[in-house]
């Protein structure tokens, strides 16, 4: 009993690590960057919430689309202003530009909102009760709107013409350009999608706690970096994968007082370990390195 | 006199920087007449020195990210730390130097090993994955030294540490600064540094040639390692204090920053972006007081922007390069063809894979009669 | 030859380069000072920010008041707050920073960590300091240093005492594990707790703050859960367990719980909730809720707990010493250098000094070795 507790809640918190994940997985895919401002992005979408449903009372679900919204233009002016001037430079200095993208909206939003945590609260779920066990019903919206948001993520990809373009350009770029992809505008909608579930992933976790601050989305953030490379950076049930595998192992680990401390350790060396196994991720494309 | 014609005096000028300020300020420290502002700062600097050139190596020369880098100096600060307050506990007041070198050592040492288990796993990963394990790692090591019992390293509170003489310490941080560029770059220009250069171009052309690239690679970890725990331990005499979370991973990041900043493989360009940051940061952090602080994180985030931006924009080049102090010193003096030497071009500057022919004979195995090099002195 | 010119020409370059710069500069002490300058450091920015801002408006707040009532004996106080974004490595160059500026007399830091690496700088050149909020048991290890607020360790005793004349034979504790504060009381708690009494210990860390359903499964069988903890994790804790833990179980926590009320509407938890403390940001009446009223209108109710309470007072304990100083005829001008300042408040404060009436208690008094004591009340949050 207490077993299966432990494992829906930490499918419910690994859900949401899932969802900020894929969107580093996405960027990573198409624009093979790391977009260290991603977490923040989070951060973002956590204010733009607060603004629309706690400051301008809206309804809770059309806060949510306004905040994807937002997110979804933040994600792209970050990409215009910050990251395209620099296609092509060393991928170092695109990465040193995301972290002082992240810097820059941590210190805006504290201009803005202050200091103190910003509390936004949304629906009261709840409880479900199948038969004699109960549920928490957040950890089934999670779980379920996740599920649902990879599968048409996948479908997404697969199937249209802007999600294959998506996955020639992450292949090979140059190619894609010759066969008439727009890889501008490619890289646009991914960093549009990434930001968009970003949102998602902020919503989720004002529900689950509301306080919003600067920080909200740094640790997450490196979280689901770390699902994204558990899972195999690229892939998009991967990183549903690694982020559902740092839930459950974040909420084992907390159920003994020895070892609690030590959680976030747990995570990375499971991190070191099975990259050590499987250099790419558990479900990651081997890529054979060619002269 | 005709050796030093041909020292490149350019590579030099780094050392003779550094010696003249340190002859400079520590002028004025060991009269204890330096103001504490611009003493903390030296200090800061010269830790931040330590870093970059030593992150320097990983990065630059051997191409791999590291995102790790303050999880060594975490290392080194705190058992430099704790041998430091063994020691001063056993020695007794009077053997500060003496009790800084030990720890220096220790913590040093304690950081190599770390760099050889770090090491390990950059033998299988490349590129990003690599700098995720780092970044891992760093955060490992912290959240251990964090959550040990508070006996063993004071927990959450930090491990105490022995301050040094505040007058003194940075005049020992700029020679460690020296030694540590001196032996970094040497080891760049001997024929292990040309090998992991050489890997950072091609590693399959390497192995091609007969590199131990798993050697090489575990060398320059190590060592990178080893002077990111004596900027530790330096650390740890500058703070009462150790404590963890000034090791988190944005510190690998600022150290990164500096050796981005500077430019990848350009040991001179570390130094002056450390200094730089740590100048930036310092004089943000005092003008900007009481309801200003706010814009602090504002600007440092800007400026890093704009500059990475400015330095690496594709568009950008042109005009880079036609601004550049280089092409306006040249608009200054008239070139003379007769007078450019074979050997003005710089090591950090020339594409390793013109040098294949002497990266080619450096690993012969030493059991094989004929190796160029023997040759060569026979010659002589 | 050329190129030895060249470097011996570069030498006296560079030479000539620092001559230029004045690092002996004589920059700092208070000779020039016009008014009674206060300093602190404290994390203005960061995650930590919320504390250091509330310290620092309530502060700059009763600055304002005295100087609008005519300063001391129409001198003026100024107060200057640096930021040391919770990071213990700034606190020296803020330390330098504020002695250049002048300071005679100084809040300390705001949280322990920093404050530990200000304690020693502070007694090498012997300057006063009475922190607000950093309750770290060895911050007033020297005897230049002194607390508003309670140490870390007394508040675990007395809690633990608490429990036991409570009557429980098993208690649930939440805290955490990476933050001193939280650390400090519970081994001090657990040392004082009666060996018979079963515990449930659940933790969590700053990289694990925002989902305790883990937590509140292990700990729903408590009668007795006792956090010490600051507000913000507590009140997340306690909106996620409200429909999991049974109505009659008591959330019993510290100082640290002062500001649960800004963070959420204390009547929709079913559980109890009361804390040992010196403030109450529900106050209705006295100093207390003089204080509130005041914040709230200056700067909104956000940034308002007990952190900045304990700062009002520490300026206003700062203003009364220094008044009664002067009562007794003694030289306290702006020109009076931070040593001497901090001989005659040292003696003032282990001597008996009593602020009669301030935001955090009536009749605090400090002991010998730099705790305060004034008395803590249990409130019943809810």
């Amino acid at each position: 009993m207490k077993f299966l507790e432990t494992l829906l809640n930490g499918l419910s918190s690994g859900s949401t690590y899932a969802m900020i994940a894929l969107g580093y997985t996405m960027v990573y895919g198409i624009a093979k960057m790391l977009n260290f401002a991603h977490g923040d992005v989070i951060m973002v979408g956590g204010y733009t919430l607060f603004v629309t449903a706690m400051t301008m009372g809206m309804h809770p679900l059309v806060a949510l689309l306004l905040a994807v919204i937002c997110c979804a233009i933040l994600g792209v002016t970050i990409e215009k202003l910050a990251y395209k001037p620099l296609r092509g430079a060393s991928p170092l200095a695109v990465l040193i530009t995301a972290i002082g993208m992240s810097y820059l909206l941590q210190s805006m939003a504290q201009m803005i909102f202050g200091s103190a945590d910003r509390m936004v609260r949304l629906f009261d779920l709840g409880k479900i009760n199948i038969g004699s066990f109960r549920i928490s019903a957040y950890t089934v919206v999670t779980l379920s709107c996740s599920a649902v948001i990879m599968v048409a993520l996948s479908l997404f990809v697969k199937y249209t013409r802007i999600g294959r373009a998506m996955i020639a350009v992450s292949e090979d770029k140059a190619a894609a350009q010759l066969m008439g992809i727009n890889v501008n505008f490619i890289i646009t909608i991914t960093f549009a999608i990434g930001s968009a579930l970003a949102a998602f992933a902020g919503f989720f976790m004002v529900l689950k706690s509301p306080p919003v601050n600067s920080t909200l989305g740094a640790m997450p953030g490196i979280k689901a970096f770390t699902a994204a490379v558990i899972g195999g950076i690229g892939s998009i049930p991967g990183a549903m994968l690694g982020g559902i595998l740092m839930g459950v192992v974040e909420s084992f680990a907390q159920t003994s007082p020895v070892i609690a401390p030590f959680t976030v350790a747990i995570e990375f060396s499971i991190l070191i370990v099975i990259l050590l196994v499987r250099p790419s991720g558990i479900l990651g494309k081997k890529r054979r390195e060619k002269v | 006199m005709s050796k030093f014609r041909n020292v490149k005096w350019k590579q030099y000028v780094a050392y003779l920087l550094l010696i003249a300020a340190t002859c400079y300020f520590g002028f004025f420290g060991l009269q204890r007449s330096l103001d504490r502002i611009t003493t903390i700062l030296l200090e800061k600097a010269a830790v931040a020195m330590i870093l970059a050139v030593s992150l320097n190596l990983v990065v630059g020369f051997l191409g791999e990210l590291s995102l790790g880098h303050a999880g060594f100096m975490c290392v080194g600060a705190y058992l430099g730390a704790k041998t430091a307050v063994a020691l001063t506990a056993s020695m007794g007041p009077g053997n500060e130097l003496v009790i800084l070198l030990i720890s220096l050592l220790v913590g040093g040492v304690a950081a190599a090993v770390c760099g050889v288990v770090i090491g390990l796993p950059a033998l299988r990963l490349r590129g990003d994955y690599l700098a995720i394990v780092t970044l891992a790692f760093g955060e490992i090591v912290r959240s251990i030294f964090e959550n040990l019992p508070d006996e063993m390293f004071g927990g959450s509170l930090g491990q105490q540490a022995v301050r040094y003489i505040r007058h003194h310490l940075f005049i020992i941080g700029f020679i460690l600064v020296i030694l540590t560029l001196a032996i970094i770059q040497n080891f760049i220009r001997s024929k292990h540094g040309r090998a992991v250069t050489s890997i950072r171009d091609s590693e399959i052309a390497a192995r091609a040639t007969g590199i131990n690239v798993t050697k090489y690679k575990l060398m320059v970890f190590t060592i990178s390692a080893f002077f990111a725990g004596i900027a530790g331990v330096l650390f740890s005499f500058t703070q009462n204090k150790v404590q963890p979370t000034t090791f988190d991973y944005n510190y690998s990041i600022e150290i990164l920053v500096m050796v981005v900043l500077g430019g990848m493989g350009s040991l001179n360009g570390s130094l002056i972006a450390a200094l730089l940051i740590t100048y930036l940061n310092e004089q943000l952090q005092i003008v900007l007081t009481g309801d200003l602080a706010v814009l602090r994180g504002l600007m440092y985030a800007l400026v890093m922007i704009l500059l990475v931006i400015y330095r690496n924009a594709p568009a950008l080049k042109v005009f880079r390069e036609k601004a550049s102090i280089k092409n306006l010193l040249a608009k200054l003096k008239t070139h003379d063809p007769s007078k450019i030497h074979d050997d003005e071009a710089s090591w950090d500057r020339v594409p390793t894979k013109i040098m294949v022919d002497e990266v080619l004979s450096v690993d012969i195995q030493p059991q094989s009669p004929y190796t160029p090099d023997k040759q060569w002195k026979e010659e002589k | 030859m050329k190129k030895v010119l060249a470097i011996t020409m570069a030498a006296l370059m560079v030479a000539a380069m620092f001559a230029g710069c004045t690092p002996a500069g004589t920059a700092g002490g208070n000779a020039k000072n016009t008014e009674f300058v206060i300093g602190m450091s404290g994390p203005l920015t960061g995650g930590a920010a919320v504390y250091g801002v509330a310290v620092k408006n309530a502060a700059q707040m009763a600055v304002d008041e005295i100087n609008a009532a005519g300063g001391l004996n129409g001198v003026n106080f100024k107060l200057i707050a640096t930021d040391d974004q919770h990071d213990a490595t700034k606190v020296a160059t803020n330390y330098a920073n504020l002695m250049n500026q002048g300071m005679q007399v100084s809040l300390g830091t705001v949280t322990t960590a920093p404050g530990l690496e200000f304690k020693p700088l502070a007694k090498e050149d012997n300057v006063f300091f009475l922190t607000p909020s950093a309750s770290g048991d060895k911050i007033p290890e020297f005897d230049n240093g002194f607390q508003m607020c309670f140490a870390d360790g007394n508040q675990g005793a007395v809690a633990a005492d608490y429990v036991n004349n409570a009557g429980l034979t098993k208690i649930g504790v939440f805290y955490k594990s990476d933050d001193s504060y939280s650390n400090g009381i519970y081994k001090q708690f657990k040392e004082n707790l009666d060996a018979d009494i079963e515990v449930v210990e659940t933790s969590f860390t700053e990289a694990t703050s925002t989902d305790f359903a883990t937590q509140i499964s292990q700990l729903k069988e408590c009668p007795f859960i006792f956090m010490p903890i600051y507000y913000q994790p507590a009140a997340v804790f306690m909106e996620q367990a409200k429909n999991e833990v049974p109505a009659g179980v008591t959330y019993y926590g510290c100082d640290g719980f002062d500001g649960l009320a800004g963070q959420l509407d204390l009547t929709t938890i079913p559980q109890e909730v009361s804390m040992l403390s010196h403030f109450d940001a529900t106050a209705t009446e006295g100093k207390a809720a003089e204080f509130v009223k005041k914040y709230t209108e200056k700067f909104g109710a956000e940034t308002l707990n007990q952190f900045g309470a304990s700062a009002y007072d520490c300026v206003y304990a700062i203003y009364g010493a220094m008044k009664e100083l002067i009562d007794e005829g003694k030289e306290v001008t702006p020109q009076t250098t931070a040593s001497d300042l901090c001989d005659m408040l040292k003696a003032k404060f282990t001597g008996g000094y009593t602020l009669a009436e301030g935001a955090t208690g009536a009749n605090i008094k400090w002991n010998a070795d730099g705790t305060v004591a004034k008395g803590a009340v249990k409130y019943n949050l809810k």
